[in-house]
């Protein structure tokens, strides 16, 4: 029983300091609501900016290195190796390059790289796990090339490359926050300035802001994958949807 | 309808021919089963009747038609052709009426005459078309998906449909029921039909005719009798197995052996011991045993054309022996 009621003392102690020290954020995000707006709003759009285009690349690359296997070890090499690069020297490197510098399309276009490879293993590994004999009694029946990637291929693979596209997007979100550090004025700014001005505060305010885009982009991803993915796949890729 | 000549298939890299020089044909309205141990090239030929494969040397014709040249492309010739596989090969993410659909679809025929036409065919395959039109293959039994898997090869009425080894992946129980029910089917649609098996028993059943190979050779082909009366040489002996008398009483029907009684000991004729004239010798063999009796009683249809006597199947066999 002492031991009991000591350990609840304690609880309930932690608990209200707890309160009193750490919730002193929502203060922040209600003082300076309207910069606030501002940076979410640049976050999104950095994350849709680089989504865009990262599904019209890699979607495009997976399909062809599923096409052409020679091709697959190479776009993986790469994939893995600007995956290594740590974001703060990749968005570095990029505003050296003329033309590009401080801004917005530095930090696209440093994402839509990192973006290459999990998108681009996903698309590949999901057309190749359509099972052979899917395919092979396709082509008996006389579908094209082109039918049997666009009305069996890709649909068999969707659960997969939504898998993928999941993740990337999760990813982004996440990395876009240190985007801040070459000039895009987004929730990774919260982040930086509470660092430099030791404010508990603005880190927390900016770390749960960036994982609540994060989860709800996820989210919905999630209820456009159910709409349009065939509920006669649900039981095959049960695993890779959650 | 379906000529081989000369037709030889060396895979890239391989030594030797998966296919060796095999020439045969396979006659309108017949199911010609080929058979052999795995790796012996059958299932090779059968893909290349549909242009899956093409051979490297020799030609195939359909109808007189080389198959080579009857399409500028292959998959307009395929949709021509039926094809069943053993995995089936369902698209799981298509409901069954949508994978019935399929080949109709791709020839582009109208909705409602595809509608009534997968009707038509899951009734045709045993399946109740309202309970089943809305299911996907996952909610299927095997059977059940392989019943779908013929339905789909039928649905474009193709007169030729290439099986490979469709009733291999169901328990023995299932299988032997559609291999009863597509017997029942082909005796209506009288399709072209090329089926490749591994197991002699449902080459005998299956088959009009039987190709036999090994290792990319043709070994012997012929009807389901002649493989078993006259073998070729001991591979074809070995394949056939121990119990080839046996296997013969299945392929021969009652009204071969029967001999006709102006009557019937009364036991007989009251209490059961009589086959149809149309039955396998094999099952008047099991009654004998069954009901301790030495004749048994041969019908056709209602009326006792006669009756078959152990005497006359030992005969039969001894006189079939004598000639190997």
């Amino acid at each position: 029983m002492e031991l009991g009621e000591g350990l609840l003392r304690w609880f309930v102690l932690w608990f209200v300091n707890f309160y009193d020290e750490q919730l002193g954020f929502i203060d922040y995000i209600i003082q300076s609501w309207e910069q606030i707006v501002d940076y979410t709003a640049n976050h999104f759009l950095l994350v849709f900016i680089v989504m865009f285009f990262s599904l019209i690349f890699w979607i495009s690359i997976g399909l062809l290195i599923s096409r052409y296997d020679s091709l697959a070890t190479g776009a993986f090499s790469v994939g893995n190796l600007l995956f290594c690069i740590p974001s703060i020297s990749l968005f570095g490197i990029f505003i050296t390059i003329p033309m590009l510098g401080l801004g917005r399309t530095s930090a696209a276009l440093a994402l839509i790289l990192y973006a290459m490879m999990p998108m681009v293993r996903n698309v590949y590994r999901g057309i190749k796990s359509v099972d052979w004999g899917i395919i092979d009694a396709a082509r008996g029946m006389g579908m094209t090339a082109r039918q049997i990637l666009f009305r069996v291929q890709i649909p068999i693979a969707l659960p997969v490359i939504f898998a993928g596209i999941r993740i990337t997007t999760v990813m982004i979100t996440g990395m876009a926050a240190v985007a801040t550090f070459i000039g895009e004025r987004n929730l990774g700014r919260l982040i930086h300035h509470g660092i430099a001005r030791e404010s508990s505060d603005m880190i927390i305010a900016g770390a749960i802001l960036v994982s609540f885009i994060a989860l709800l982009l996820d989210y919905l991803l999630g209820k456009i994958e159910r709409r349009i993915a065939s509920p006669g796949l649900r039981y095959d890729h049960q695993d890779e949807i959650t | 309808m379906i000529v081989l000549d000369e037709v030889t298939k060396i895979f890239p890299g391989a030594r030797e021919p998966a296919v060796d020089r095999v020439s045969f044909q396979v006659t309108e309205g017949n199911i010609c089963v080929f058979v052999g141990p795995s790796g012996c090239g059958k299932t090779t030929i059968l893909r290349m009747i549909n242009r899956l494969e093409e051979p490297t040397d020799g030609d195939i014709y359909i109808k007189g038609e080389r198959v080579k040249d009857k399409h500028v492309n292959a998959d307009e010739l395929r949709r021509e052709i039926g094809y069943v596989i053993q995995q089936v090969g369902l698209l799981p993410h298509q409901t069954v009426e949508q994978n019935v659909a399929l080949v109709p679809r791709l020839l582009k025929w109208p909705a409602d005459k595809i509608r009534s036409r997968v009707a038509e065919l899951l009734q045709m395959v045993g399946l109740d078309p309202q309970e089943i039109s809305h299911k996907y293959p996952y909610q299927l039994s095997g059977g059940m998906m392989q019943r779908v898997g013929v339905a789909r090869a039928l649905a474009a009425d193709p007169p030729i449909m290439l099986m490979d080894e469709p009733f291999g992946a169901v328990d023995p129980i299932v299988r032997e029921r559609l291999q009863d029910e597509f017997l029942r089917l082909q005796k209506e649609l009288k399709k072209t039909i090329c089926f490749v098996t591994h197991d002699i028993n449902e080459a005998i059943k299956m088959g009009d005719h039987i190709v036999i190979l090994a290792a990319g050779k043709l070994i012997q082909h012929g009807t389901p009798r002649e493989i078993l009366t006259a073998p070729a040489n001991d591979f074809v002996k070995d394949l056939i197995g121990e119990n080839k008398e046996i296997k013969l009483l299945e392929l021969t029907r009652a009204a071969e052996l029967v001999k006709p009684q102006a009557e019937l000991p009364p036991a007989l004729s009251s209490n059961g011991c009589c086959v149809q004239s149309i039955d396998p010798v094999q099952r008047a063999l099991e009654i004998m045993l069954k009901e301790n009796s030495d004749t048994v009683g041969v019908r056709d249809g209602d009326e006792l054309i006669g009756a078959i006597s152990w005497a006359a199947i030992k005969e039969y066999i001894n006189a079939i022996n004598a000639n190997i």
